[in-house]
Parts: C-alpha cells; sequence; structure tokens
C-alpha cells in the first residue's frame, strides 16, 4: 500500500495520542483562528498537531475536509514520517536523509480510475476555490494563502519540480504565485518566454515524507519526483491531471490538488504575506494561476505549514542539512554533522561540525555549503567534540576558539535570499564564515572535565534522596537542543 | 529584500508596504491587506521610504 497522509496520521494517533488534538468545535482558519491557536500553543512552548474536524471554508461554511496543522514543528515527528524513532530526531534524522538524498527512485504511473486523489473531480465552473478551508497566517496577509507545494515541468527537459511557494486566494478560480528566483521560477521564466501559459499542480496534502523530499538541494534539472520517491523510500505514484493529462504528472495518493496555468504577461499585485524570516515580505507584482480543476479523495484531510514559525523552519532544515552533508563530505570526509537552527529560521545558520585534520579544512566545508545553497548565510565550522544540535555548545565555541580577525571571513555580493529583510539588494547577499574549530598546529587548551571513572562511581542518587532529585526543576535553559 | 515603502491606505488609515521598484509610482493600484480598499499610492496620506 503506497503511503499517504491519513495513514500517517492514523499511526501517530494510535502510537502517541497526545501528539494529536482533535479540534472538534468549528474552526475558521481564514479568521486567524487557527493561527491564534497555534500561537498559544507556541507561547506555552506545546507543538502538537492540530487536527480540525469541522474547519470552515471560505464561504464560512463547515467543509467536507478535515484540516492538520503544526505537523513538522517537531523534529520527532519528522523522523517518524522517515520511518526512524522519535529519539533519532538529531544527527540520526540528517544522516538519515543523506543517505536516501544520493540515491533516485523513478515514479510509477497508474490510471486516473485507481487514483485516490481523483476520487472527486471538479472542473471548469464547478471550480470554486471558496469551498476550500484555506488558512490566513498573520495580520497583514491581505488573504488566505495556500503555502504548500506547487509542481512544474520543464519544458526542455521534461523534469518535474517541486516547491514550497506561498498562493494568495484573489477568486473563485485565481491565484496569486510567488516565486524567489529558484527551480520553478526558472521554468516559468521559459515558458513565460515562449508567451505560452505555464501548467501547475498544487499538492496540498501528501504524507510528510513527500515534503520533507520537496525540499531536497538538487541540482536544477534532477527530477524532483524521483528524489522525492527516495526519501519516502518507495516509488511515488503519479497520475495524469485533468487540465494537462500525461503533459503534467500529478501525484496519485495526495490528498488533494488544485491544478491551473499561469497566463504570460499577467501579474497583479499580490502580499505583503508573514514569511519564514519571521518578517512580511513587501507586496509586489506577481504571476496569478487561473484554477482549472481542484481533485480530492473523500473526506480529504488538508494540511498547511505554519509559515514563519518551527512548523516552517524545521521542515525546510532538515533536509538541508541532509543534503549539504553530502556535499561537504565530498571536500572534507571528516564531516560529522550539519546543523540548522531555530534561530536562523532553519535558513540561514548553518553550523557544521568536522574532524579536523589539517587547517583550511574549515573552509573547504564552509564553502562548499554556501556554494551548495542559496539560503545558508552565516556558516559556523567546529569541532567534532561541539555538540551542533546544541547552539550553546556553538556559541561556546565561537566565544573560546575565535578571534575576529583571524578567523573570520565576508563574502560579498553572493546570491542570498529575496525575503532576507536584512539584504538591501533585491539578490545579493553577504555571506559569513566563521572559523571556530581549534587549530592544528599549535598547541591548544583542553576543555574542562570530570574523571569519567569518578562520574560513573558517584551516584546522585547515593547521596541525594529520589524525591528530593525528582521535584527539582531543570534550569530554564538546559533543554537548549532543537 | 528589495527595498520596500510604507503606505497609509487612505480608507482604514492603516499601514503596510510595497516592494518600491516595481509598485512606487507606477500608476498600480495597491490592495489595502486590513479593508481590500484598492488605491494608488499618490492617494495615501502618507509614505515612509
Amino acid at each position: 500500500m503506497a503511503k499517504d497522509f491519513r495513514q500517517f496520521l492514523e499511526q501517530l494517533e494510535r502510537d502517541s495520542p497526545l501528539e494529536v488534538i482533535r479540534i472538534k468545535k468549528p474552526v475558521d482558519p481564514a479568521a486567524f483562528e487557527l493561527t491564534a491557536l497555534l500561537v498559544h500553543l507556541e507561547r506555552q512552548g506545546k507543538f502538537p498537531v492540530l487536527l480540525l474536524e469541522q474547519p470552515l471554508n471560505l464561504k464560512s461554511e463547515r467543509a467536507p475536509f478535515h484540516f492538520a496543522s503544526n505537523l513538522y514543528a517537531l523534529r520527532q515527528r519528522c523522523a517518524l514520517a522517515l520511518g526512524l524513532r522519535p529519539a533519532d530526531w538529531a544527527l540520526p534524522l540528517s544522516l538519515e536523509y543523506a543517505r536516501r538524498e544520493t540515491q533516485v527512485v523513478a515514479p510509477v504511473v497508474i490510471g486516473r480510475a485507481e487514483a485516490p486523489v481523483q476520487e472527486v473531480v471538479r472542473t471548469g465552473d464547478a471550480v470554486d476555490l471558496r469551498d476550500l478551508p484555506i488558512v490566513r497566517h498573520h495580520r497583514m496577509d491581505p488573504a488566505p494563502y495556500i503555502d504548500m507545494t506547487p509542481v512544474m515541468r520543464d519544458p526542455e527537459g521534461g523534469f518535474y519540480n517541486v516547491a514550497f511557494l506561498r498562493t494568495m486566494y484573489q477568486g473563485p478560480r485565481r491565484l496569486g504565485l510567488h516565486m524567489s528566483p529558484r527551480h520553478n521560477w526558472q521554468i516559468q521564466r521559459k515558458y513565460e518566454a515562449g508567451k505560452r501559459p505555464t501548467p501547475v499542480a498544487i499538492i496540498v496534502s501528501h504524507h510528510p515524507a513527500f515534503y520533507l523530499g520537496a525540499l531536497n538541494v538538487s541540482a536544477f534539472g534532477v527530477d524532483d519526483y524521483a528524489k522525492i520517491g527516495a526519501i519516502m523510500g518507495e516509488p511515488l505514484r503519479l497520475t495524469a491531471s485533468q487540465s494537462f493529462g500525461d503533459d503534467l504528472l500529478v501525484p496519485a495518493d495526495a490528498e488533494l490538488i488544485i491544478e491551473g496555468q499561469i497566463p504570460p504577461g499577467v501579474k497583479e499585485v499580490e502580499g505583503p504575506f508573514g514569511e519564514f524570516t519571521g518578517y512580511y515580505g513587501p507586496q509586489r507584482l506577481r504571476p496569478v494561476i487561473e484554477v482549472t480543476a481542484i481533485t480530492h479523495r473523500r473526506e480529504a484531510i488538508l494540511q498547511h505549514v505554519f509559515v514563519g514559525h518551527r512548523d516552517n523552519w524545521i521542515i525546510g532544515g532538515i533536509p538541508k542539512e541532509g543534503s549539504l552533508f553530502n556535499v561537504i563530505k565530498g571536500v572534507v570526509p571528516t564531516v560529522r554533522a550539519v546543523h540548522f537552527a531555530l534561530s536562523g529560521c532553519c535558513r540561514f545558520n548553518c553550523y557544521v561540525s568536522i574532524d579536523k585534520k589539517v587547517d583550511g579544512e574549515t573552509k573547504q566545508a564552509a564553502l562548499a555549503a554556501l556554494g551548495a545553497c542559496d539560503f545558508v548565510k552565516n556558516v559556523i565550522v567546529v569541532d567534532a567534540d561541539i555538540d551542533v544540535f546544541n547552539e550553546r555548545d556553538v556559541m561556546w565555541a565561537v566565544a573560546t576558539r575565535v578571534q575576529a580577525d583571524r578567523d573570520v571571513d565576508i563574502i560579498k555580493g553572493v546570491k542570498g535570499n529575496t525575503l532576507d529583510p536584512s539584504q538591501t539588494d533585491d539578490i545579493m547577499t553577504a555571506k559569513m564564515i566563521v572559523d571556530a574549530t581549534k587549530p592544528v598546529r599549535r598547541a591548544f587548551p583542553s576543555r574542562v572535565e570530570v574523571p569519567k571513572e569518578a562520574l560513573e562511581t558517584v551516584r546522585l542518587q547515593d547521596y541525594i534522596p529520589l524525591e528530593i532529585l525528582e521535584r527539582l526543576s531543570p534550569a530554564p535553559e538546559v533543554s537548549g537542543r532543537a | 529584500m528589495a527595498r520596500i515603502f510604507w503606505v497609509t491606505c487612505p480608507q482604514c488609515r492603516d499601514r503596510f508596504y510595497c516592494h518600491r521598484d516595481e509598485l512606487r509610482g507606477k500608476g498600480i493600484p495597491l490592495l489595502c491587506p486590513y479593508c481590500g480598499h484598492r488605491f494608488l499610492d499618490s492617494e495615501s496620506p502618507q509614505i515612509e521610504e
């Protein structure tokens, strides 16, 4: 049986009932009710999946769908999505992604009649986006947005690219589409140059491993469907779209798909939109999608990503950790771990640990990371004794192993991210490399340590009663790994 | 990020921002994210850039 979202949710609820909270009261996602619930929980440091049993659609009616939110806000759940144990949330999850990311698994094509995502098909005048629950996330967002993954097919190479892109509700059959100058933008540009509409399909809900796979950092030209299959651990099942037939294949086991086309030469105002950076991206002129079909499973379970919050950051970070681990390993084989910390929105700040054998490997590793992914802005390279998943440990290395005049390099005029508010250029940014490793060619002091033998022989409970130990609260900053 | 300008909606008087190169002085109606009013930047009672 092919992997799908409902199967994943059922298993999550069965194995960890507190991970999924069913909300039985009607919730209006377009009136900020969902994101208000998420922020209340976030302020308490709690990140369960919320499953809305009665989400309202854009007509303020009870929609015949369920709606899931906050799926990716814990790395433990992302580990489950890849078939790992929750305890594998840190380095093992990155390394497993890295292992799978080196492979490709060709998709298989099945007939439309067998495709669950086409159990219900609406085309032509029957298409109405107002039938869907769509989330309005933040105050300055002008409309509800679908923030999942449009797929496009390159007109020359024939490969597919899947990417998280925001689409703004603009009318019953119209969406505004924001793209940064990356892979889907390249594809749409080719159609635009030929004055042809770009076929597009938005995969609104699928198994979480599908979305982790969609965020791989492969070069332009690699077929994302084959890469997603590798991350999912099985061939992705595809079927012909309703609007474009075999010219645009879509995932057969998705919960809901919106098909449409981007007409050439048409742009509308779009945004502002609260983005992954935690700031609003400005209102801009952007292409539109003319929606031609909506297909879905019966009682489909939709989802979104809570952009600008943990949910959005973590899902973006894990694939980059895996992909960059592979890239760095090519030039520095002793790389131990790569982590994108929450403090950098899991995009901008990249921590790399290496078992350095010769000076110079640090910059090799950092330059590889910077070259492989334009999101990466600041790379801190540490020794293997530093836990890159513990930001306090990383900053301790910076504090004690870095001399700014010697160990910090700035590279100007590199392609960055258009949504970074600190950039004064639309495209270009400055990148920073911090070498927080110990030197190889001169003597360096050692970390303090209590002898291992003492730690093994002296047991707390022999000196302090267990009931007192259990009542002691850890310092708030102790659980610093994230 | 590209240069932006803050604009005030002449209808609801709330503020939001836009991409300067694409929308400042271009004669393209802006969309107020709060009240849905469409207006030209020249109609804004206050612009900060």
